[in-house]
């Protein structure tokens, strides 16, 4: 199975957020919500010495996804293509991941927004648009519509340095290949929460000690999701209804 | 609800709609979210129509492509066929989209009605606009004579305007905050040392091929330049060697390999004692020094006394460290940029010298011309623009407040300082009209109370400005000019490593009633009986630029808007000839001795924080420029707000906790707007620094007013550089405000004897 990944290059980042912006410009996020940040740590003294450095963060589209596991919508099956021309049938939710890409994906026609999966994600990836007037869930589709026309990712294109690198982890022939077996990368995670985010860091050893410190998450957010409220249910059911009718 | 109850509930609704038949239908089938533009739409920024033009979210001024859909731009990239950025562009390129639309922008010509300052205003129409400015041009020169009129000016927006106030015979037309508040001592230093001003606009240091490189106070990563910052990281990511010397943990020292925390003030104490070091030890280039330096015995002689044991307690550097340092520069030599820095105002007294010492340390080690050392511009050829705007016989006033101040002033226009000294004071001659293009002068040039005061004795007060500013608020007119997207520019070119051709071009329409730069020069031209302007619209001077290049609109556009071209930035050390007086790189500068001023950069210290107080430095945030983005939504979403770093010791001795709000005071008692403090082992404890541009004083700005604190109303005192007259913006000093009660901070590196300390000069002392 495949699984795009991106390998985000601390020694290149600077902190400029362009990422930030061009994808809230792509997909038109509305302020302030956000499917890409970049958030900042230190100085601070660390064991490996004085670290400055930045958590560009962004859907880890984890090899275990929990968001996929809380959405109340009734799995659906659904036809799932390769680029090489595979077919996988698959039941799934309003949001799950694709077999092929590994990329978590969110149906919008699907999704009820009830918010689940936004409390779910222990990485804060995802949000719900409340200023559409059917809220949806959103977040990072690592630009998959972008990929089918062949242009790379909006935050990897317009990254100044070339600190984000993309591609596909189960090619042994691509960049992310080589920079995740031997650079010895950081994925941000915790004892507590270990789902196989495919955003790796690396990077000085100071730096990447000071963005585990701060920014690993340690809560099991999608243990304590409540089911949505019965109006919220019965509001989508009815919306739903309409649409079909 | 517990899950299970929710799936039950579900399992019901399902069988509710089996009966209805509906199921396969999809039961949670909410109604879709798609865009308004059709099913078949592409999404995101896919299908867009491309217009190539040119960035001024900062004056860098990238390459861009806007994306326009259905007639509204959705988004910009880099020009993909720009050498330097690609498609790429910074935080800032990414959000002129909220520039453009900004709802708080002017959107017509307004005339002020209530006090200066007040920004109350009526609406009113683009005659009488233009005609009231060209009224008051004229009265204020007849009445007090051409050098009455001043221009402030920055960017390529006010470049029109200008020739308005030249050809009006006043010797205050070029007045750029760019060179007398920032660029003004290195520009100088590289001219007379290089022949070429090595920094100004641009910097021509090679960092991407350099094997070791020497930032002093540069702060590249918070500064974004994006081909600047590209080659820095490029060159790090090739191995490059890097040493930093900055009293703060930047973004840069962070990527460093040695980090010099100096003391600030000091520099110039530090790069001479390297300058005797590398002289003693024999570590230069004596071969290129010999064949293309000149001056270099008088150096010797008059640096011997600067020891790296001497500097040692100026600078509050270990001699180890300092040794370390520049041995790591000298092996990699000549393959080192010693960069030659930018942004330069910091004490007045020794700027340029500063710059001057950088220069020499560069040519010492024979890194000029080479890879990886300072290079050579390449310019690109483009057809002369003929405004045919004919000045009148120049009068020179009887006392110049440019070159009869500072010998080297009139090289970048008059003294920022000086004329708002005029304007106050009426000496040596009044100044009773002002223009501004560009600048937000109250957050732009130290002591805004006094750019206020002196605001308050003019006639008349006019700008062409996007945004309601500070500086709009003040104007008795204002002209709501277009962004760079909806309007044509002059040919640009780039002389770099990656040297182009290119155009700004409308990506839309102008908005509301704003117009076009050009536009607006020509008319008020017209309406003041100058004869300027030979062209009727920008399209057709640019068809005059492009011929030069062999090129037209239509051919450029075709090749994607931007044309490039082939580097010579190197030499041959053999035959190295720069454009200095005797084609040698001065190592000391004769034109200053003339005036009797220093050949040679001597060590002038710069008075150290009175007690309780610690120095006040800023610098950039990387999502914002100046004091212009912070409106922006998408960049004020991202940093809405500076914050003080406060040295964690210092911070604990005083009892001030990290994340807290406070009010800062200055050394003449003015206090600041809140400001959170950000308490860090990052910087130094005899220094406090924080970001540029914040703390907007026009409530007309609806996003960034009131959100953080201004540095420029922190700087009350400064001193000019005796060499071209840049005002000082490191001189000045605050101590920590709780609750009402001051709070002295306590000092935990005191000066040496050689650093005196800082004296209040009397009757100065700021409103509360």
């Amino acid at each position: 199975m495949s699984q795009l990944a991106m390998v985000i290059d601390l020694n290149r980042c600077v902190g400029c957020h362009a990422c930030a912006i061009a994808c809230r410009a792509e997909w038109a996020v509305p302020v302030p919500y956000r499917r890409n940040w970049v958030k900042r740590a230190g100085p601070e003294k660390t064991p490996k010495g004085m670290s400055f450095t930045f958590y560009p963060g962004l859907c880890n589209h984890c090899d275990h996804p929990m968001c996929i596991t809380v959405c109340p919508v009734d799995p659906e099956e659904r036809t799932f293509k390769s680029k090489d021309g595979k077919m996988k049938k698959m039941a799934v939710r309003a949001t799950f991941k694709d077999p092929f890409t590994g990329v978590v994906l969110i149906d919008k026609e699907r999704c009820i927004g009830c918010g689940n999966c936004v409390e779910a994600c222990p990485y804060g990836a995802r949000y719900l648009n409340e200023e559409l007037d059917d809220p949806k869930a959103d977040k990072c589709t690592f630009c998959v519509e972008r990929l089918e026309h062949n242009l790379e990712p909006a935050c990897v294109r317009t990254c100044i340095s070339g600190a984000r690198i993309f591609g596909d982890l189960s090619d042994k022939n691509s960049e992310v290949y080589r920079l995740v077996s031997t650079k010895n990368p950081l994925r941000l995670t915790s004892k507590e929460v270990n789902i196989g985010p495919n955003v790796y860091y690396i990077g000085k050893e100071k730096d990447l000690f000071l963005v585990k410190k701060t920014f690993a998450p340690h809560e099991r957010k999608w243990e304590n999701v409540k089911a949505p409220s019965r109006r919220r249910v019965i509001q989508a059911a009815i919306k739903g209804l309409t649409k079909a009718i | 609800m517990k899950r299970r109850n929710f799936l039950k509930l579900s399992a019901s609704a399902c069988a509710a709609l089996a009966a209805l038949d509906l199921s396969n239908k999809g039961f949670f089938k909410a109604a879709s979210a798609k865009a308004s533009n059709g099913k078949n739409a592409l999404p995101g920024s896919l299908g867009s129509k491309d217009v190539p033009s040119v960035c001024e979210m900062c004056f860098w001024r990238c390459p861009i492509v806007g994306k326009v859909k259905d007639g509204r731009l959705v988004k910009i990239e880099g020009n993909p066929k720009s050498p330097a950025n690609g498609p790429r562009v910074c935080a800032r390129g990414n959000s002129g989209v909220q520039l453009l639309y900004d709802p708080d922008r002017i959107k017509y010509p307004l005339k002020r009605t209530g006090q200066r300052g007040e920004g109350k205003w009526a609406r009113i129409s683009w005659d009488e606009a233009l005609d009231e400015v060209a009224h008051n041009l004229h009265k204020a020169k007849n009445k007090y004579g051409p050098h009455a009129l001043a221009y402030f000016d920055h960017g390529a927006s006010a470049e029109f305007m200008r020739d308005i106030f030249k050809t009006l015979g006043t010797e205050n037309y070029t007045n750029e905050p760019a060179f007398f508040q920032c660029v003004g001592p290195a520009a100088l230093a590289y001219l007379k040392t290089y022949g070429y001003i090595t920094t100004g606009t641009r910097q021509y240091v090679d960092m991407k091929n350099a094997k070791a490189m020497l930032l002093i106070g540069t702060h590249i990563g918070e500064n974004i330049h994006v081909s600047h910052v590209r080659e820095f990281i490029q060159g790090l990511n090739n191995g490059a060697k890097l040493v930093v010397v900055d009293p703060r943990f930047s973004v840069a020292a962070a990527k460093a390999d040695i980090h010099l925390p100096i003391r600030p003030g000091t520099d110039t104490a530090l790069l001479l004692a390297w300058i005797n070091f590398i002289i003693t030890e024999g570590l230069y280039d004596k071969e290129f020094v010999e064949r293309n330096c000149s001056g270099f015995d008088e150096l010797k002689k008059s640096v011997k006394k600067y020891t790296l044991n001497w500097a040692s307690p100026i600078c509050d550097l270990p001699v180890e460290d300092m040794k370390r340092a520049i041995l790591l520069i000298a092996k990699n030599r000549p393959h080192v940029s010693i960069h030659p820095g930018r942004h330069s105002t910091w004490y007045g007294k020794g700027d340029t010298s500063r710059h001057q010492a950088l220069a020499i340390l560069a040519a010492l080690f024979g890194a000029v011309g080479v890879k990886g050392g300072l290079y050579f511009p390449t310019p690109v050829k483009k057809g002369n623009l003929a405004f045919g705007c004919v000045k009148e016989e120049p009068e020179t006033p009887d006392e110049s407040i440019s070159e009869d101040y500072y010998p080297f002033a009139s090289t970048f226009g008059s003294p920022t300082s000086r004329i708002i000294e005029a304007t106050r004071t009426g000496k040596p001659y009044p100044i009773r009209l002002w223009g501004i293009n560009g600048v937000n002068i109250i957050q732009t040039i130290p002591n805004p109370y006094h750019t206020m005061e002196a605001i308050k004795k003019l006639d008349f007060i006019f700008c062409e400005e996007i945004l309601p500013t500070e500086t709009a608020l003040w104007s008795d007119i204002v002209l709501p000019g277009a962004t760079y997207l909806e309007r044509y520019d002059t040919v640009y070119t780039f002389d770099l490593l990656t040297p182009y051709l290119t155009v700004r071009q409308p990506v839309v329409k102008p908005m509301f009633e704003a117009r076009s730069s050009f536009w607006i020069a020509r008319e008020l031209a017209k309406r003041a009986g100058l004869k300027c302007f030979n062209y009727n619209d920008e399209v057709e001077f640019i068809e005059e630029e492009l011929k030069g290049a062999g090129l037209t609109l239509k051919s450029l556009n075709e090749k994607g808007g931007l044309v490039a071209y082939k580097a010579n930035p190197y030499r041959d050390p053999k035959k190295l000839k720069v454009a200095t007086e005797d084609g040698k790189i001065g190592l000391a500068i004769g034109d200053f001795e003339d005036e009797d001023l220093d050949p040679i950069p001597r060590f002038i210290p710069t008075p150290a924080p009175p007690k309780g107080y610690v120095r006040l430095v800023y610098g950039r945030s990387p999502v914002h420029t100046f004091s212009r983005t912070m409106n922006n939504k998408w960049l004020h979403n991202e940093i809405p707000e500076n914050c003080l770093w406060l040295n964690d010791k210092v911070a604990q001795k005083a009892g001030i906790k990290d994340g807290e709000e406070v009010v800062l005071e200055n050394q003449d008692g003015y206090r600041s707007w809140p400001i959170k403090v950000k308490v860090t082992a990052g910087i130094r404890p005899d220094t406090a620094y924080m970001a540029h541009g914040f703390g907007s004083r026009s409530k007309a700005l609806t996003k960034a007013y009131k959100q953080g604190a201004s540095d420029q109303f922190m700087i009350t005192e400064y001193e000019d550089d005796p060499f071209m007259g840049a005002s000082s913006h490191r001189t000045n000093f605050i101590r920590i405000v709780k609750a009402g009660q001051a709070i002295n901070l306590p000092e935990l590196c005191p000066p040496p004897k050689e650093i005196p300390r800082f004296v209040a000069k009397k009757n100065r002392t700021g409103g509360k």
